[in-house]
């Protein structure tokens, strides 16, 4: 319990840390939203104006307290690009991320979870050959790359998906927009699941393979140990608290990775909101989501630790004394 | 391109992205994050090739070059009266940033009009595919290099005229872009109405005017080192430039953005380092973060510097580049040129009292740049936009690309099935409050549906009527006095009538609220009277310029019974407040007098918008029968 | 043999990227035409043909008012992809004779340098041609006898480039894509494994440290690993390159600050089991110091895991800057793998098909990325032999 406290508050201090410095980082960056401002209809005056307009001509103490009142509050202020309020902007823009984003995680990983627990059971098989080919395509392979290749083969040359975005124009109603929409998600959701299932295959697999080699998985398979017991309670127990490290650690990476897919198949999701904001220097809409991606992390760390203690007796055992 | 001809504060609104965003690079544009092309700010107004570069053809003769008899015939006759329109009852603006998809798009049909094409080989596709017909006109763009001439070596005048003179600008244009683009000798663009070809000559071989660009190449680089010769520029021994004061040319580092903002820029900064090694300038180019390259070049901690600007209608832009008290944090005065002559003339020229003046003025200003060379101006953008075979109605003039507003207003299917209009936006919209938005992306749509007083003759560039019919400028006690005259009959697109009184609203509204977006056009504003017949308005400035015609009646007139009614016009999101039509039709605060109303948008995706059923260019009463009218006419006589 | 196969083809490469373009014959800058096509691909293309009209070499060109030379072409190919006129002509015309028509180039009243060519829209406007048609395939209309004449005197070389050009063609810019593949070798290589190695040495040191000594040592590690977690990636990488600079080591030391904490928490994961085991409880009853333990025994146990970690490293790292190459972050004289599958986003080769620039970029990353992966896993398979495919 005692470590448990530790923990919170631990990742309390990173979440602090990273305020603070989401704060100062983007104004330790050469320029400012107003410097970006090159337009000769906006003579110096007006861009003083546009400062009133975001809060820029007042202290750094002040804004930053503002900062910080807005960040806690979860209202992250109004964004510079639109003038409206940065929840608003990631309301419209999150789901489409999630949808996208957690089912071809798990997808990937179920697939590479069952491949590669197979390939290691089996080596030298076809499983094995495939995990093996699949993750070095995973590994190997520019994402762009194999996904435009993708949408010149599926939306060009044999028109069967979409070119872009998330809904047809104008919008079928009732329950075929549903349709219309996972339609639409289905060719980003097949390549990112083609581009990382094997990653995961390999991954496991290597683990399950050294796991199964280990004394006492020996040991239980000479005690006469159903194989199946042996292979689930003792191998893959053991490697579970690595693998779920890597699967949570993988999450918030994925999330801001998700911009170059968003990018080619011209998604509106949150991925590009990051991009396009600390690109345009619009210091609430970036800061609200360095913060929001450092809370996943932070969240998905605390999670991972708190899954080893209880999966691990000997972290746990760590943990209680 | 753009055509809400209008003026200044709202030259781009109908028009296609990429320009304002693309200036507006920092803030807004440049997000994006998976395109980089050029740094490419398109520009406002467009025009064509006949008139822009006469003498560029190398030694063709002038009958080839003629411009269409037609032409100056048909701009004085222009009338918008003769459209009739919008024909079509849906609009969609769909919002596809990948150039591949949208040129998929056009030849499936997913498109029917997409702007500024700027990649040589799709403009030959799209051309060789038949699908679409395309149309080609000059920009106010201008690409620049950009001296710091506050510093040694480049507060030397000569050496600024002898790097203008060893730039080969046809070449560049042609490597880089395939001849898609036009060389820019001058400081306005050659379409400007105010550009003057013969003042902008400036020193033999200096190169302002097109006119020497015929013999750039062959002989610049000996022609420009016997410039420096002459001016007492000697050479050391291993061929590196030095000043007659005996001061070596230390290195010239090009600043530029990287490719994210600008594909060709790079390659620019590069050759022009390569011109300047040749006159024996040690130089550079050196590709940063954009933002860090603005914030140097605010700094003033930079040797040159690559930039681009979309100029306007009215030259008095020459003023906030060039003029010294503009070389202050946030002006535009990025050189740092600073010469009590220029001063002067630019100062007449922006507070010129009326066109005549002007235009004398923008005269000396180009001549007397063209001798100091604060910059070196490399090349100007064409506009290329394309619309699909089966419409017509598509209307271009040799100064504007078919993605104008005549076009939105006429055009129809040719198989004349009622269908929508599916017209490209490059990037996704951001805001469609009219009063913080700056992205020409959010002003395609927003110029569909607000409308200014004054608009531009696609044709001439001049004044056109728009929502007002008649106009004047005269001398008052204190500044210049305007009065406008409103059309008779003018309503809103919820059917409530427009008065003088709502433009005197907006006016008003946007100088108490110190709007940044319009307050350089309303700061001088001293008073606004409207006559009783509420038709008229008197606006009083509180100093004299001709410019203020333009300020003012390009200003965008907003409904004063639905301003009255928003409490903070920063947070203002009038896509989401439900506001009721006179016929009980439920629309949104987007409420303006422009062919089409505002009906849905959805984020990242389209913007739908329908007819505006009281367009003043729809004659209400034959929107079934205009031919029964028609038809009546020729039976009466 | 094959065995071996992925250590032959990365000397190869890692000799190739040593040597550079230059050993090949193959020349920077621009060759061809852009998007000409490999050489080999399409022999119904010319290659390059230069004609030459000069008044000098003729004795008739000041009597006669007629052709004062002439050159003549028999064309058997398709339109080439470029034609441009380059001279001087004084006083002269300048007649282009296809078999379908005539066309007047060029006419000058007085002496005048030359220098068109047919991408110029004013050129194509003088001649009646429309700004958006392709002039050479106007010019060139069908198979047949041409003819270039001269009218007056001067000096005119008429350059007409078919569109074929090298192994691998030419990009948008008419750059050969040969040399930029052989360039962007270099590039992949050095980022890959100076990034990778710097990221696991890091990674190593800290996680053995972090997972063994425990406590504040521990908590500070972790809370460093967490923060630089909690950072996005990309455009935590995008501020930094605006504040650092985008070169080539900027970037190694950009990838490598950000790719450290994974393997500082999988090797700290590993040290946490390994330290309560009880021949490391042994160990120490035994009297071995930490570093001992440490360095004899973690090290080699977290060692298989690390290759592993090199070996999905370099292919990660390697991605990482094509990643950022395609959003178009990195220097743009770097001519990266990336950078090249960037410019062909950007400037239409997929839409236009010319796939020689889409597809040696391409796979090259893939193959150097395969290439690693194998070796990673040889390296993995001697470290650990309970991995290799054949003991069962």
């Amino acid at each position: 319990m005692n470590a448990l406290i530790k923990r919170v508050a631990g990742s309390l201090v990173v979440l602090v840390v990273v305020l603070v410095l989401n704060f100062f980082l983007f104004r330790v960056m050469p320029g400012d939203p107003l410097t970006g401002v090159m337009d000769p209809r906006f003579s110096p005056e007006a861009k003083q104006q546009l400062a009133v307009q975001w809060g820029l001509d007042k202290p750094l103490t002040e804004q930053f307290l503002v900062y910080i009142r807005e960040m806690l509050s979860f209202r992250f202020g109004l964004s510079m690009m639109t003038g409206i309020p940065v929840w608003d902007e990631l309301k419209s823009r999150v789901p489409n991320t999630v949808a996208l984003l957690l089912p071809a995680l798990l997808l990937s990983a179920a697939l590479g979870l069952w491949l590669g627990v197979k390939a290691a059971l089996k080596r030298g098989s076809k499983v094995e050959r495939l995990v093996l080919l699949s993750g070095a395509v995973s590994f190997s392979f520019p994402s762009f790359f194999v996904q435009l290749l993708l949408l010149l083969c599926f939306a060009y040359v044999w028109p069967i998906f979409p070119l872009r975005g998330t809904s047809s124009i104008p919008p079928p109603e009732g329950p075929a927009a549903l349709l219309d929409y996972l339609w639409h998600l289905t060719l980003p959701l097949f390549s990112l699941v083609i581009l990382s299932f094997g990653g995961w295959a390999l991954y496991i697999r290597n683990m399950m393979v050294k796991a199964l080699g280990e004394d006492y998985v020996l040991m239980a398979r000479a005690r006469g140990l159903p194989h199946r017991r042996v292979v689930w309670n003792h191998a893959f127990r053991s490697i579970l608290p690595p693998v779920l490290t890597i699967f949570l650690l993988s999450l918030p990476g994925v999330v801001s990775g998700a911009v170059i897919t968003e990018t080619v198949f011209s998604l509106h999701g949150a991925g590009r909101f990051l991009l396009e904001a600390t690109n345009s220097h619009d210091y609430p809409s970036a800061g609200a989501a360095f913060f929001l991606l450092a809370l996943l992390t932070v969240f998905c760390n605390l999670l991972a630790d708190l899954i080893y203690v209880l999966v691990d007796p000997r972290v746990r055992r760590e943990s209680a004394r | 391109m753009i055509f809400n001809f209008s003026m200044k504060t709202f030259e781009f609104s109908l028009n296609t992205g990429r320009s304002q965003a693309r200036k507006r690079l920092g803030r807004f544009g440049r997000l994006r994050g998976g395109r980089f092309y050029d740094w490419i700010v398109w520009a406002a107004l467009v025009s064509s090739i006949w008139r822009a570069a006469p003498s560029s053809a190398g030694l063709t003769s002038d009958e080839n070059l003629a411009p269409p008899a037609t032409s100056s015939f048909e701009g004085s006759s222009f009338d918008i009266f003769d459209f009739e329109g919008p024909k079509m009852k849906d609009l969609y603006y769909v919002i596809m940033r990948d150039m591949d998809a949208q040129l998929l798009a056009m030849s499936t049909g997913k498109l029917d009009v997409l702007s500024d094409l700027y990649r040589p080989a799709d403009v030959e596709r799209l051309a060789r595919s038949g699908a679409a017909e395309l149309s080609l006109a000059s920009t106010f763009h201008g690409f620049f290099i950009t001296f710091n001439v506050r510093e040694f070596p480049w507060d030397q005048v000569t050496l600024r005229q002898a790097a203008s003179q060893v730039v080969d600008r046809r070449r560049w244009t042609r490597d880089l872009f395939s001849g898609y683009c036009e060389p820019l000798a001058s400081f306005l663009p050659p379409i400007s109405p105010y550009y003057d070809p013969l003042e902008t000559a400036g020193p033999p071989g200096v190169g302002s005017s097109n006119v020497d660009l015929s013999n750039a190449g062959l002989s610049s680089v000996e022609a420009a080192r016997k410039r420096l010769a002459d001016a007492g520029w000697t050479w050391d021994l291993a061929g590196w430039l030095v000043a007659p004061d005996g001061r070596p040319a230390p290195l010239t580092k090009i600043l530029c953005p990287p490719s994210s903002v600008a594909a060709t820029t790079t390659e620019i900064a590069q050759l022009m380092a390569e011109a300047l090694l040749s006159l024996g300038v040690p130089a550079e180019a050196e590709p940063i973060d954009f933002q860090t390259m603005l914030a140097r070049v605010d700094a003033h901690d930079f040797d040159a510097c690559t930039n681009a600007w979309t100029m306007s209608r009215d030259p008095d832009v020459l003023y906030s580049f060039y003029h010294s008290s503009m070389d202050v944090a946030g002006g535009y005065n990025l050189s740092g040129i600073s010469d009590p002559e220029l001063d002067r003339v630019l100062r007449d020229l922006r507070y010129a009292p009326d066109e005549a003046t002007a235009r004398v003025m923008a005269s000396r200003a180009q001549r007397l740049l063209s001798e100091l060379s604060p910059v070196i101006p490399l090349y100007s953008r064409y506009s290329i936009s394309a619309t699909r075979n089966d419409w017509d109605g598509v209307f271009t003039t040799d100064r504007s690309t078919s993605d104008n507003m005549m076009t939105l207003v006429s055009m129809t299917p040719k198989d004349g099935k009622e269908r929508p209009i599916y017209w490209n936006i490059p990037e996704e919209i951001r805001t469609l409050n009219p009063l913080v938005s700056s992205t020409a992306y959010d002003w395609t749509v927003l110029g569909t549906i607000y409308d200014t007083l004054i608009s531009v003759n696609p044709y001439t560039f001049e004044d056109m009527p728009w929502l007002a019919e008649s106009w004047s400028i005269e001398p008052g006690d204190a500044g210049s006095v305007l009065t406008f005259t409103l059309r008779p009959g003018l309503k809103w697109q919820d059917g409530r009538p427009l008065t003088a009184e709502d433009v005197a609203f907006s006016l008003r509204y946007i100088k108490d609220n110190n709007v940044p977006r319009f307050y350089d056009s309303v700061k001088d504003v001293e008073s606004i009277e409207v006559a009783e017949d509420r038709r008229t308005l008197r606006v009083f400035m509180g100093n004299t310029s001709y410019w203020h015609l333009h300020n003012i009646g390009g200003m965008l007139v907003l409904p004063q019974h639905i301003l009255e009614t928003v409490s903070d016009w920063r947070t203002w999101q009038p896509t989401n407040r439900p506001h009721e039509a006179l016929d009980g039709t439920v629309l949104t605060e987007l409420i303006g007098t422009g062919p089409f109303t505002f009906r849905e948008s959805r984020t990242g995706e389209y913007v739908h918008m329908t007819r505006n059923e009281h367009y003043m260019l729809l004659r209400p009463q034959n929107s079934k029968g205009s031919k029964e009218t028609e038809e009546t006419k020729e039976a009466r006589p | 043999m094959t065995r071996y196969l992925s250590i032959f083809c990365l000397v190869f490469l890692a000799l190739l990227a040593l040597l550079g373009p230059t050993p090949l014959g193959l020349k920077d800058g621009p060759q061809a035409p852009p998007y000409s096509k490999p050489d080999w691909l399409d022999r119904s293309i010319a290659s390059t043909v230069i004609l030459r009209v000069s008044s000098d070499g003729g004795s008739s060109s000041e009597a006669s008012p007629e052709a004062s030379s002439t050159a003549a072409l028999t064309w058997n190919y398709v339109a080439p992809l470029r034609v441009a006129l380059t001279g001087r002509l004084d006083g002269g015309a300048l007649r282009w004779t296809t078999p379908e028509g005539e066309f007047s180039l060029a006419d000058a009243s007085g002496s005048a340098a030359l220098d068109l060519d047919a991408r110029d829209i004013p050129f194509k406007r003088s001649l009646g041609i429309k700004p958006f048609d392709n002039m050479p395939s106007v010019l060139f209309p069908s198979r047949g006898e041409y003819r270039l004449s001269l009218l007056g005197s001067g000096d005119v070389a008429m350059k007409i480039e078919g569109g074929r050009w090298g192994w691998l063609g030419t990009d948008q810019r008419g750059r050969d894509v040969a040399t930029l593949f052989v360039r962007g070798i270099r590039i992949s290589l050095i980022v890959g494994i100076t990034a990778t190695l710097i990221a696991t040495l890091l990674g190593l040191s800290l996680g053995l440290v972090s997972g063994y000594a425990g406590g504040f040592t521990d908590a500070l590690i972790m809370r460093t690993v967490d923060v630089l977690l909690s950072i996005p990636t990309l455009p935590i990488l995008m501020v930094l390159a605006g504040i650092w600079g985008k070169g080539l080591w900027n970037l190694v030391l950009i990838l490598s600050i950000f790719s450290w904490m994974g393997t500082a928490r999988t090797v700290r994961a590993l040290t946490l089991t390994l330290r309560d085991a009880p021949w490391v409880d042994g160990l120490r009853a035994l009297g071995a110091k930490r570093n001992y333990i440490l360095f004899r025994h973690l090290v080699p146990e977290a060692l298989p895991l690390l290759l592993a970690n090199v070996a999905l490293g370099v292919p990660g790292a390697i991605l990482a800057e094509a990643g950022l190459a395609f959003l178009g972050l990195s220097d743009p004289r770097l001519p990266s793998w990336g950078r090249m599958l960037h410019e062909a986003h950007t400037f239409g080769s997929f839409t236009n098909g010319a796939w020689w620039t889409i597809l040696p970029p391409g796979l090259g990353i893939s193959l150097i990325c395969l290439i690693f992966m194998d070796v990673g896993r040889k390296l993995e398979e001697r470290a650990d032999p309970r991995l290799k495919q054949e003991i069962n």
